[in-house]
Parts: C-alpha cells; sequence; structure tokens
C-alpha cells in the first residue's frame, strides 16, 4: 500500500522536524546560559549570587546535557518551573492553552460559513461587479496587518459603537453568552485573517468546476442556478479548499499571538510575548514549543489530506 | 530530443519583457500599485527634505492636538507631529522592507537553484534544513532569533533585516528549488552540462535568466509581507525602539490613546496598511502579465 507507507513517511518526518524544532528552540532561548542568571536576579546581582543561582538551577553543566533533561521532562509533560511564578510551567500554561483553543475554534467556526458563501458568490457572479469588490476587498484584506485589522476592529466595534469589550477578560466571564460576546472582536479579526485567503482559493477552484461538462450538463437541464452550486459545483469545489482550511489551520496558531496580544486575551500568545519581556525561559520554551507543535501537526493534516484526496495514490497498489 | 521542448507543460517560467510582449492592456493592479509605491518611495526618499518636524521633536504643537494647518495628521502625546512622523517612517519601513527580502531572494534563490541543480545528499540536507525552519512558524522563528541575539541587543534595524531575511530565506530557497528542478530538464541545461560548463555557471547563466520571473513574483509576495512582519514585531515590542517613528512601534506606542486621539494610531496603520496594498497590488499585476498564480503560504 502505497498511502499507507507515504503517510508513514510523513508522520515520522514531521516527528522528526519536531525533535529539531525543540532543539532549535532550547539553543536559541538558553545559548546565552550566564544570561539568565542575570537577567533573573537583576543588575545588582554579584558573581558569587549568580554562581549560585546556576549552580541551583543547574545552569552550570553543559547544554546539550541540560537540553537532554528538559526534552525528557518534555515527554512526560513536565517543563520545569516558571522561573518567575515559581509555578510548575504546566499549570501556567495549560488555562492560558485552553482559551486560545476556545479562541481558535470560535474564529474557524465563523471563518467556515463567512468564505463558503462569499466564495461563492465571487464565483458565480465571476468577472462582474460583486467578483470585483470581493477580489478587491480581498486585496486589501490579506494586505492589512492582523494587529491593524485588530485595532481598527476595536475602534470602530469598541470604541465608536461600544458594542464589544476592546479588552477581553474572558476569566471575568459569567456566563458562555458572556464568553462569546467577550470574545467576539478577536475571533473575528482572525476568522477575516483567514478568509481573506480561503474566498480567493474557492472562488478559482469553484470557477474551474462551474466551467466544466457536468455542470453546464446541469445547467442546460434547467437545474436552478442555486441548486447547481449547492449540490454539483460546491462539493467538488470545496475539496481543493480543504487543504487550504488545514493551512489556515497552521496560520491560525501564529497569527493568535498578534491578535490575542491587541485584545489583552489571556491566551498562550500573550503568555509568550509577556514572558519573553519576563525573561521566563522554561515558559518562552514551553509556549514555542506548543505553538510550533501545533503549527506541525495542522501542516501535516494539510499533507495527509491532500495525500487521501489524490485519486492516483489511492488506486497504485 | 526536441520533442520534449514542445510537449512540455506550458512554460512555467516567462521573461518578464516576453511578458510585456504578450498583453495588450495591463493589468490595472499593476498600474494603480506601480502609481503607489512610486509616491511611497518618492516620500521615503525626499521625505526628510520637506517633512515640516524631525520624527523626535517634541512640543510641536498641544499633545493629542487634531489634525490642523500646523500639525496635518495631529500630534502625540509627547506634541511630535504624527505627518512628520508618518513621513520618517516610509524610508524606514521601505528600506527594511526591500533590503530584508532582497537578501531572502538572492540567497534564498541562489541556494535553491543550486540545490536543484547539484540534487544529491547536498540537495536532501539543504531542503531538510529549510523545511525545518519552515516548520516554525514565522513570527516564533523571528522571535527566537531575537532571544538567541539577546532582547538587550536587539532593537537595531539591521538586525531586524536579518531576522526577516532569515524568516523568508528558506521559504524562497525551496521555491527557487521546485522551479530548478523543473528547469534542469530542459534542453538547454542538457546542453550546457555536454559543454561541460561547471555548475556555478550553469546556475547562473542557464537557471537564472529563466528563473527571473517567478523570483520577482516571489520578491514581491514576500516584500508585502515583510511590513506585516516588521510592523508585528514592532507592535510586539521586538523590534526598533522609541523613539523610531516604525509604524507598528507607533500603533502600539498609541494604542493607550486610541478613545482620546484615534489620529495617533489611525495615522501610522493606514500608512502600514496602504504600504502593503500598493505592494500586493503591484506583485498581484505582475503575476498577471507573467501569466502565474500568486500563491501565498
Amino acid at each position: 500500500m502505497i498511502v499507507v507507507k507515504v503517510l508513514f513517511s510523513r508522520v515520522l518526518w514531521a516527528l522528526v522536524t519536531l525533535f529539531a524544532v525543540s532543539f532549535i528552540i532550547f539553543t536559541a532561548i538558553e545559548i546565552l546560559p550566564g544570561d539568565i542568571a542575570a537577567r533573573v536576579l537583576g543588575r545588582y546581582a554579584t558573581e558569587e549570587m549568580k554562581a549560585e543561582f546556576r549552580r541551583m538551577r543547574g545552569l552550570d553543566r553543559p547544554m546539550l546535557v541540560r537540553y537532554g533533561e528538559w526534552l525528557s521532562g518534555v515527554v512526560q509533560g513536565d517543563f520545569g518551573d516558571s522561573l518567575v511564578s515559581e509555578f510548575n510551567v504546566g499549570e501556567v500554561v495549560l488555562p492560558k492553552l485552553r482559551n486560545t483553543f476556545l479562541l481558535a475554534l470560535y474564529a474557524f467556526i465563523l471563518y467556515i460559513p463567512f468564505s463558503i458563501i462569499l466564495g461563492s458568490l465571487s464565483a458565480v457572479f465571476r468577472e462582474g461587479s460583486v467578483d470585483t469588490f470581493l477580489s478587491t476587498l480581498t486585496l486589501i484584506g490579506l494586505s492589512i496587518p492582523e494587529f491593524v485589522m485588530g485595532t481598527l476592529l476595536a475602534f470602530i466595534f469598541g470604541v465608536v459603537l461600544m458594542a464589544f469589550p476592546v479588552v477581553v477578560a474572558i476569566n471575568m466571564a459569567r456566563s458562555f453568552g458572556e464568553a462569546l460576546h467577550m470574545m467576539a472582536l478577536p475571533a473575528v479579526t482572525l476568522a477575516i485573517a483567514m478568509a481573506v485567503y480561503a474566498i480567493r482559493m474557492l472562488r478559482d477552484n469553484l470557477i474551474e468546476v462551474l466551467e466544466s461538462d457536468y455542470v453546464r450538463m446541469a445547467i442546460l437541464k434547467g437545474v436552478p442556478m442555486y441548486q447547481v452550486v449547492l449540490r454539483h459545483a460546491l462539493p467538488n469545489a470545496l475539496v481543493p479548499a480543504l487543504n487550504v482550511t488545514a493551512l489556515n489551520l497552521a496560520y491560525l496558531i501564529g497569527g493568535v499571538v498578534v491578535v490575542e496580544k491587541v485584545f489583552a486575551f489571556p491566551g498562550i500568545g500573550t503568555l509568550l510575548i509577556d514572558s519573553v519581556f519576563l525573561r521566563d525561559a522554561p515558559v518562552v520554551e514551553a509556549c514555542a514549543l506548543i505553538v510550533s507543535a501545533v503549527y506541525i501537526v495542522a501542516n501535516l493534516f494539510a499533507d495527509v489530506m491532500t495525500i487521501l484526496l489524490n485519486p492516483r495514490l489511492r488506486t497504485a497498489k | 530530443m526536441t520533442d520534449s521542448v514542445i510537449t512540455h507543460k506550458p512554460i512555467a517560467v516567462v521573461g518578464l519583457s516576453r511578458g510585456l510582449g504578450r498583453v495588450r492592456r495591463l493589468p490595472w493592479t499593476l498600474v494603480l500599485g506601480s502609481i503607489l509605491l512610486t509616491i511611497y518611495l518618492l516620500v521615503a526618499i525626499t521625505g526628510p527634505l520637506w517633512a515640516p518636524y524631525r520624527y523626535d521633536r517634541v512640543g510641536t504643537g498641544k499633545p493629542f492636538a487634531a489634525p490642523n494647518t500646523n500639525n496635518l495628521l495631529g500630534t502625540d502625546q509627547m506634541g511630535r507631529d504624527l505627518f512628520s512622523r508618518v513621513v520618517y517612517g516610509a524610508g524606514l519601513e521601505l528600506f527594511m522592507a526591500l533590503t530584508s527580502t532582497a537578501v531572502a531572494v538572492i540567497l534564498g534563490g541562489f541556494l535553491g537553484l543550486l540545490s536543484g541543480f547539484i540534487g544529491g545528499w547536498f540537495d536532501e540536507i539543504t531542503m531538510r534544513v529549510f523545511e525545518i525552519l519552515i516548520s516554525i512558524p514565522v513570527l516564533v522563528l523571528a522571535l527566537l532569533v531575537i532571544m538567541a541575539v539577546g532582547l538587550e541587543a536587539s532593537g537595531s534595524e539591521l538586525l531586524l533585516v536579518g531576522v526577516v531575511a532569515l524568516v523568508y530565506l528558506p521559504r524562497t530557497g525551496r521555491m527557487a528549488r521546485s522551479v530548478a528542478i523543473d528547469l534542469v530538464t530542459r534542453d538547454y541545461v542538457m546542453v550546457a552540462r555536454a559543454r561541460g560548463e561547471s555548475a556555478w555557471s550553469i546556475v547562473w547563466r542557464e537557471l537564472l535568466p529563466n528563473a527571473t520571473g517567478v523570483l520577482l513574483v516571489e520578491f514581491g509576495v514576500r516584500a508585502g509581507y515583510a511590513p506585516i512582519l516588521i510592523g508585528s514585531l514592532g507592535f510586539l515590542g521586538l523590534g526598533v525602539r522609541p523613539p523610531t517613528p516604525e509604524w507598528g512601534l507607533m500603533i502600539s506606542e498609541n494604542r493607550a490613546n486610541l478613545v482620546a486621539a484615534p489620529w495617533t494610531v489611525l495615522a501610522p496603520a493606514l500608512a502600514l496598511s496602504g504600504l502593503v496594498i500598493s505592494l500586493n497590488m503591484f506583485t498581484d499585476g505582475l503575476a498577471r502579465v507573467l501569466g502565474r498564480q500568486v500563491k501565498r503560504v
């Protein structure tokens, strides 16, 4: 089975990549070992204090040894202790990760109907004024950085219209509905950022399908246009768009870092950036590794889907 | 031998002049994009000569003054003239975006073409390294480079150029390599090989001229994304330092004043978005002229 073989090699390669990425992350953050002591103890620390700190934390040992220990901890789900709060990193990261997951899920649920409707409209009225308008809009949309988009949405809907909160204190939400209302602006920001790509991709795919023989046949048979699109064309155009969606999923985890920061959302992106400035190396490592791991898995997912949906690979023995 | 040329799939790579000759009417995105970019370039180059104030001059008006005849775009909390700051920022933004993209496309393009041409273990290793670097989200990779250099040492424009170039290099490299893989099967490359030309010479004289179209579009796509990355890093406080008039940094500095003085945020936000829109329009038009699809991944 060639499919199984290809899939197996992809999964294996993803694991190797993850391993290499963990090494890059650890090296990049701990390459200045003396620095960590100075960072934590502040500028008035004496040399003896720094040496004692390094000895206590085990920072005086070679980096490869420390990497090995860190990695074996990570594999068991232990990322060490935060340098700032003394809590285990897991306790710090997990609640934030849950928040980020909720936000990403929310954005994703908004993104799907949004892209399908606008992408279909653009394709059905191709080369017309609706299409030109939407193409221009998506071109502008993909040119506006997420943090600018988020800030503008916060300005319009948060400051001028006062309809949504600008700072998303999700932990203060008393009900699920309130949480949804609070998260609306960051979720919409992320959904727009993803949708602009998907709309363009779906439009191109759908146009190709709409111009195929079987769709023309359906139109000539007198099937109403909305049925042609919904029942005949869309299902076939969605398959290639799935790949974009998986890639968007990968994008989401990166884009979430900036958008969370815009709305002071207590998620993993805000934690990552804040920990960078607090010089909390173990938390930065954990966040960077988790974000990268999700990214790698999402890309693997896109890859696997492309392979599974490729009939040439499916039928080969 | 000759029919391999004829039956080859539609040529993915078209030279710029040939492309321009083919289309009768230029795409409107190319025209508008070129005009806007020219304006940005003119402002970037000549701006410091005619900007009303220096970018760091405080007290050019009352703090948080609304746009008026003295301060065209208003002032920020230190009374600095936002119009002047945005004008000074144009040069910085364009310099960082274009230099970093150029470094990435030249180095990545060259490595990619060479890798695709040589093949074997060199290709294998280069591509694996590229793929590992690509599998780290852009922002996280940029963050890691900045942390490795040290937060204290960060904040220089050159470091930022290096960071953006490093993030893009593997991506352009992988793209150039896929072009090279397609090109090495062509007859003229085989002929050059048969003539006994060196790898360098074939990459330089045969592959590169035929890949310019693709590399140009790649340059446009990356250049369009570079200001977003630079701005995002500035916004997160990982880019250049105040009082540098970097637009992303300006947005982050003034966000707290969004209610009291929205112009302090809107001015750099519009300037930044406008720059990326012009770059993307230009690239979109260029890709159409060259008969290529713009892939943004």
